[in-house]
């Protein structure tokens, strides 16, 4: 037993790089392209934070060191308590995402589970999956009249659940995708063993394969959420009830005017808002994201 | 703890020509180690995973205990399957993987922790029930695997190949410390191996299958000593037999097997035992002859009988301490059926190769275990005293023991 763990030791020592000038330059140059990477990256969102906080009038001006002396809040005050309401259409799409992620991930775990798993096979199984692929191909926007047809006579024009499941709907294909994937990436004896176990179909797939399926899951929620949370024309098309928009909806209309003249100021805000969930979700599930993105790409 | 009666089992796989599985007959009695022992491919995984229902039976009925099981799921079963990668759940500890089976069946928690915590203590677990599986070495592994099987107190433990992914050593160990375990508990076994020193060892009985089909099952020594056809007297026993194409020559009452010139006199026993050998040399039909290495031995001088001796000029010695293999050369061609083929090609392609090289050549190498202490060199002539007592017969053309 410690010669075992004198080996593995060994292994580990060995696998570390030796400290010598070339690695130094290699991680040299790594640092600086990432650093200058990350800054192209972060000037933009800075910009946007920065202008956020100032007056609009010092936003459409030139631009001068003067503006950064009467920073302020107002623009948030005002969208979140003036008569834009902005935080019903922040709970809107909080609903749409949210539930939009969660109908993906169930759906597409059930069907990756038995597409993925050759337990389940069955005669054309490989078919409907390439079906199913296929429909990644069609943009809904090239079908959206008969989608606001059908949703008219499902009357769920108007409706947040409408919206849900339009776009769980065009989620779906990639989500199966990424799910399939997944659970074929599992060996097949862990279920077994579960059932020698004694376990049935359903608490095998709820307590040994669903926990180690978790990165594609997390991968299908991120994705669903990030496409309901900044989904335009869908929203625009089927919602017309000023209170049931979304946020990108509501943002186009401070812009117009709706409300009343273009406000840069709360444009600026409003856009930093709806930043926020995107940047918090990507950075609490960005190690799930990427494995669950190398997982299903490189299995498929 | 039951017993398991498979009887007239097939099971052919869709889409697939032959049955991977053909007739298969077998009764394991209640709290015996059966091995299933054959080359890869040959349908003892498949047997196995039937006997578990991770396998769907074709044809034929399958007990367990007093009841046909054949379309009972894996879940109903009671039984305990151990994998050959393990298959530990790899986001539970040590400690919910062998508590596993026992939640489900609704094991009070009391009942539960005292059952595991007494396997664990059983195979050493007690100070790594913490943790994950992927923190633990091979062996450990190994042994979370018995743990998982043993706390359900199953009817049967089902092992398909469980010691193949351990190094050497540990896999010697862990083969002493699975066959005590297994007669301590006395529970039913169905022991999977491609390893005939494993099946020698650790079973009470092996079955050895072959395409499918069982070939000969009955203890250790029984195979070992009486192999019912060609296939089993090759594949078990190692280094394995020395088989020889050969006539029978008839001198009075006696009966001599001619071996590359060399007459080897049959034993009066195995002559009364075998009574057809006496119409083979009437009829001067040849015969396959199968000498096991441990059943030669360096001889001094011509002291021996007659017909007990074989003179061979040594090709190569190798010596393993508590052993030396002797290799020499017989005058007489090698015999190239298809069973030797298989067994040839199990070790690797290259071997298959090299039997079928030899068989050209017209070259049979003999392998001869001899006592360690006899001082026999590369290039010598030496002269081999012979069990003729422990002689084997087959039949050329059916591979069957001649009899």
């Amino acid at each position: 037993m410690t010669s075992i763990a004198a080996r593995t030791g060994r292994a580990r020592g060995s696998r570390t790089p030796p400290k010598g000038t070339s690695s130094r330059s290699s991680t040299m140059i790594y640092v600086t392209t990432g650093t200058v990477l990350g800054f192209l990256f972060l000037v933009p969102l800075a910009w946007a934070v920065l202008r956020s906080f100032m007056q609009p009038s010092d936003i459409t001006a030139a631009p001068s060191a003067s503006a950064f002396s009467h920073l302020t809040v107002a623009n948030y005050s005002e969208l979140i308590t003036g008569s834009i309401h902005i935080l019903r259409y922040v709970g809107n799409s909080l609903i749409v995402a949210v539930g939009t992620a969660l109908l993906t991930a169930l759906l597409a775990t059930l069907a990756g589970y038995g597409l993925g798993r050759a337990r389940f096979r069955f005669r054309g199984s490989n078919v409907v999956f390439a079906l199913i692929l296929v429909t990644l191909m069609v943009p809904f926007q090239a079908i959206l009249t008969p989608l606001f047809l059908e949703l008219s006579f499902l009357h769920l024009l108007d409706s947040l659940l409408g919206l849900i499941l339009f776009y769980s709907t065009f989620n779906l294909p990639f989500g199966v995708f990424v799910m399939r994937n997944s659970f074929m990436a599992l060996p097949s004896e862990l279920e077994e063993a579960a059932y020698c176990a004694g376990a049935k179909t359903l608490t095998t797939l709820r307590k040994v394969v669903l926990p180690l399926v978790m990165p594609g899951v997390a991968t299908t929620m991120l994705y669903a959420f990030l496409f309901a949370w900044t989904e335009f024309l869908g929203a625009l098309t089927f919602i017309t009830n000023i209170n049931t928009l979304t946020l990108p909806v509501a943002l186009l209309n401070v812009e117009t005017g709706t409300f009343g003249q273009v406000n840069y100021g709360f444009l600026i805000a409003g856009a930093v808002i709806a930043m926020v969930p995107c940047a918090v979700l990507y950075v609490t599930l960005q190690r799930f994201y990427v494995s669950g993105i190398s997982a299903g790409g490189i299995k498929g | 703890m039951a017993e398991i009666e498979l009887s007239h089992v097939d099971k052919v796989y869709e889409g697939a020509e032959a049955p991977a599985v053909r007739d298969l007959c077998l009764t394991i009695a209640d709290g015996e180690f059966m091995v299933l022992v054959g080359p890869s491919g040959c349908g003892k995984t498949t047997a196995l995973r039937m006997v578990a229902g991770l396998e769907d039976i074709t044809e034929g009925e399958l007990r367990i205990g007093d009841q046909v099981v054949n379309d009972m799921p894996p879940q109903a079963r009671n039984i305990s399957f151990v994998f050959q990668n393990y298959a530990l759940f790899p986001h539970m500890t040590v400690y919910d993987n062998m508590a596993f089976g026992l939640k489900l069946a609704k094991v009070d928690k009391a009942a539960r922790d005292k059952r595991v915590r007494d396997a664990a203590r059983m195979l050493g677990l007690e100070e790594h029930l913490n943790r994950k599986p992927r923190a633990l070495s091979g062996g450990q592994r190994q042994r979370v695997a018995m743990g998982r099987a043993i706390v359900v107190e199953p009817q049967a433990y089902l092992m398909d190949e469980p010691l193949s992914n351990l190094d050497a050593k540990l896999r010697v160990s862990m083969r002493t410390e699975l066959a005590r375990l297994q007669r301590d508990l006395n529970v039913t076994t169905i022991y999977v191996t491609h390893d005939q020193t494993e099946a020698m060892t650790m079973g009470d009985r092996i079955a050895v299958i072959r395409k499918g089909k069982l070939q000969q099952v009955g203890p250790p020594t029984e195979l070992f000593d009486r192999p019912a056809n060609l296939f089993v007297a090759g594949f078990i026993g190692s280094p394995s037999m020395n088989l020889v194409e050969s006539r029978l020559r008839s001198e009075g009452d006696s009966l001599y097997a001619d071996i590359g010139g060399q007459p080897l006199l049959i034993d009066p026993r195995t002559l009364s035992e075998r009574p057809a050998l006496r119409g083979h040399a009437d009829a001067g039909k040849p015969l396959i002859v199968g000498i096991r290495p441990q059943d030669f031995n360096v001889s001094d001088g011509d002291a021996g009988r007659r017909g007990c001796q074989l003179k061979a000029k040594v090709e190569l010695v190798e010596s393993l301490g508590t052993e030396t293999n002797v290799h020499f050369c017989v005058d007489a061609p090698p015999v190239v059926t298809e069973e030797v083929l298989e067994l040839a090609a199990e070790l690797g392609t290259d071997e298959a190769a090299r039997v079928e090289k030899r068989a050209q050549a017209g070259r049979n190498e003999f392998i001869a275990r001899v006592d360690p202490k006899t001082r026999v060199r590369t290039g010598d002539t030496i002269t081999l005293s012979v069990d003729t007592a422990q002689l084997h017969f087959f039949d050329p053309g059916t591979g069957e023991v001649a009899c």
